[in-house]
């Protein structure tokens, strides 16, 4: 298998975008999603399956294509037997999809969420960007607050421009990029060896380095008439920027793609994007930068 | 009345305070917090660690110097015997499992997990090596640091490769902030292994302890052991922190501030203590492990998490750093040799295993070293794991004195040997781009 093509391809334009297709009562709100979406980014839009291909399935696949409206000549329609993340994952690689789009509930019982639901699974390993859509419906809204997550982090970038061109298709003025105040041990080292006014120069001065690198990156996008606020939240990385979005009402929330192979003790000791996964605040796009 | 009196008067002559008794508590007790708080900040103008200032406190109020020359004033208020000694014994007591409790508050897994191979492979190798090589030596050569027992030989084999391969995170962020590293790439790697580095000996050092309080140390009671560190660790790191994580939002939201969140703490953390005293583990265990689930929590908020800092660290510690000077003394203890031995172990065993963790997790030859002597600062943790193995009759005087010197000289050498390797490395690039 040649992948040569995926590597250090950008996380957009969106040329080819895939839908998981599963028989789920959200079936057509899912399809109707992804057609609103690959239609926005003037993409081709790709429906996987995985599973037995029976005439009943093909039947009910058929008949919820044609309610939707999506051109089955346009697009393509994959079936392929066998374990549902890995198969997903292999054809995402094998058609060089920029955008896989998954349904998933908001919040998962504990068992389901410390064993990985499929959605989820595909989400930590993917090699593409994911969205995750929450409550699709059958008549999409498009995105019209949008909070990214502003780490420190080199694919940051990639992540914010990436948000950006979402935003300019959704014909959006402005997105908020997050920036979280999480300072570990600085508690104990304050309260060790520091006079007040000396715990606050310190406590600020290390959010200044980071606001300042932020505000390069965003100084440095091309915006056209986006305007890009920047806020910081404190909080625990990944809780803060969830709640954050929560609060706001966001339809979309970005985040970068893991830079670890995250398993089951990132779930227990729970980080990052593991707390938006565990609690989904809203519609989830974990933008996977391949630098 | 009357019989509710004759109780009480029972109790004074079982043990209570007498009025003399406890007028030379509070001046004692104001004499340490005073005296270790001027010391402590004439030593932060010399960027010294706070605990230097401490344990010179103990040592000039102790038998080193008081003791020396002005024994009557120093068997008066800081006698080895009595009510006054059995008061200042449980505060100090009571001050270690307090700071254990705050130092598993700042033990945050998430973030050892997070900086990944880097961390994992910097983490497990300074801890691997040092306490192989504390292993060695103490097994193999047991004449150097005066054991002669056979039975505590694997013990005490056991706790100086622990008490070689921990860390102290407070030292060490400290020097990050002072040189504007902490949230470096390299700062960040020290602070997740240090903590790494901490957990894993504060188990290991539970293990022991619960070792010496096993009469047969046969295998069974090893599993047992073992069972309940793990199936203690293993219950507070999950339904624990579960039943945490849904309280602490009432708890802040309803009970007054700060003294809600102060009493619930550490009532949670004295709790924990108590059981795992009762089942035979040390009850630092407990409140370490305790602290890391209640620090571990979304919902604690940063002030609350300073408060509890600001209480323990500058009310409880001082007791119990200076408490270690009033007992031991630091002249007629020393001894060069032996200082020697342990400080040359210490420094060996983590430089080279963290700076092998650290280059083997990607870092460049200088940055690892930069690591490695970042790493290899013990501060206040050796001196608490010292005291601590020294109250359980586990190690001597003059070995806890090695430990004390060798955790004060670690600590100091850090800042600048950091700063060295950093400097190195900036100078190397900037070659390298000049070419």
């Amino acid at each position: 298998m040649d992948y040569s093509k995926l590597k250090k391809r950008p996380s957009y334009p969106f040329e080819t975008i895939a839908v998981a297709v599963s028989f789920s009562p959200r079936l057509e709100a899912v399809l109707c999603e992804a057609k609103r979406i690959s239609n926005l980014f003037g993409s081709q839009l790709i429906l996987l399956h995985v599973g037995d291909k029976t005439p009943e399935k093909e039947e009910l696949l058929d008949a919820h294509i044609k309610k939707v409206g999506l051109d089955k000549n346009k697009n393509r329609l994959i079936w392929m037997d066998g374990e549902p993340v890995d198969t997903i994952l292999k054809l995402c690689k094998l058609n060089i999809v920029d955008l896989l789009i998954l349904g998933a509930i908001e919040k998962e019982n504990l068992f389901r969420f410390y064993v990985g639901s499929i959605a989820r699974t595909i989400s930590r390993r993917a090699k593409c960007s994911v969205l995750l859509l929450t409550q699709p419906s059958n008549h999409p809204k498009r995105f019209k607050k949008i909070i990214v997550n502003g780490v420190d982090n080199p694919k940051t970038i990639h992540t914010i421009k990436t948000a950006l061109y979402i935003s300019k298709h959704e014909k959006l003025s402005e997105f908020t990029v997050v920036q979280e105040d999480d300072l570990p041990v600085l508690s104990m080292t304050i309260a060790e060896s520091s006079t007040a006014p000396e715990a606050t120069k310190i406590k600020k001065e290390m959010m200044q380095d980071e606001n300042i690198k932020l505000q390069k990156i965003v100084d440095g996008l091309d915006k056209e008439n986006i305007a890009v606020t920047i806020k910081t939240v404190h909080g625990k990385p990944g809780y803060a920027i969830s709640q954050f979005a929560k609060q706001k009402d966001a339809d979309l929330l970005v985040f970068n793609s893991p830079d670890t192979h995250l398993g089951i003790f990132d779930r227990i000791f729970t980080h990052d994007i593991e707390y938006a996964l565990a609690n989904l605040p809203c519609n989830l796009l974990i933008v996977h930068s391949r630098i | 009345m009357q019989l509710a009196y004759s109780s009480f008067a029972h109790l004074t002559f079982m043990g209570r305070l007498s009025h003399h008794e406890f007028i030379i508590l509070l001046i004692s007790m104001a004499v340490m917090l005073i005296l270790s708080r001027v010391l402590a900040e004439f030593g932060r103008k010399l960027k010294f660690p706070i605990v230097m200032g401490e344990i010179l406190a103990g040592i000039i109020l102790g038998p080193t110097v008081l003791g020396l020359l002005a024994p009557n004033v120093f068997t008066t208020y800081f006698p080895s015997i009595g009510n006054t000694s059995i008061a200042l014994d449980g505060i100090a007591k009571i001050s270690v499992v307090m700071m254990l409790f705050v130092t598993g508050m700042e033990v945050q897994l998430p973030m050892v997990l997070k900086q990944g191979k880097a961390a994992i492979y910097t983490s497990t190798m300074g801890m691997i090596i040092p306490f192989a090589s504390g292993f060695f030596i103490a097994y193999y050569f047991p004449s150097l640091f005066g054991v002669s027992d056979e039975n505590y030989r694997l013990l005490f084999a056991l706790f100086l490769g622990t008490a070689l391969s921990i860390s102290a995170l407070p030292v060490i962020s400290r020097i990050l902030i002072d040189m504007n590293m902490f949230k470096t790439k390299i700062g960040t790697i020290i602070i997740a292994s240090a903590m790494f580095n901490d957990l894993i000996g504060w188990l290991i050092f539970s293990f022991i302890l619960g070792m010496l309080n096993t009469s047969t140390g046969e295998a069974q009671s090893v599993w047992i052991t073992i069972a309940s560190i793990c199936g203690f660790g293993l219950f507070m790191l999950t339904i624990g922190k579960i039943i945490i994580d849904k309280s602490l939002p009432w708890m802040q939201k309803k009970l007054s501030w700060p003294g809600g969140i102060l009493s619930i703490s550490l009532g949670i953390c004295f709790l924990c203590g108590a059981f795992t005293e009762s089942i035979g583990l040390h009850a630092i265990l407990g409140a370490f492990i305790a602290g890391i689930a209640f620090g571990d929590s979304v919902h604690l908020n940063q002030k609350a998490r300073e408060i509890i800092h600001q209480f323990v660290t500058n009310i409880f510690a001082p007791f119990f750093f200076v408490s270690i000077g009033l007992k031991v003394n630091f002249v007629s203890n020393f001894e060069w040799q032996l200082v020697l031995v342990i400080v040359v172990l210490a420094y060996i065993g983590k430089i080279v295993g963290a700076s092998l963790g650290a280059y083997l997790g990607g870092f460049s030859k200088n940055e690892s070293m930069a690591v490695g002597v970042g790493m290899n600062a013990r501060g206040a943790m050796e001196i608490i794991l010292g005291t601590l193995a020294l109250n359980a009759g586990l190690i001597n005087t003059r070995i806890f004195v090695a430990l004390v010197v060798m955790a004060l000289v670690t600590s100091l050498t850090s800042g600048p040997l950091i700063h060295y390797f950093v400097g190195k490395e900036a100078d190397e690039k900037k070659s390298i781009e000049t070419i």
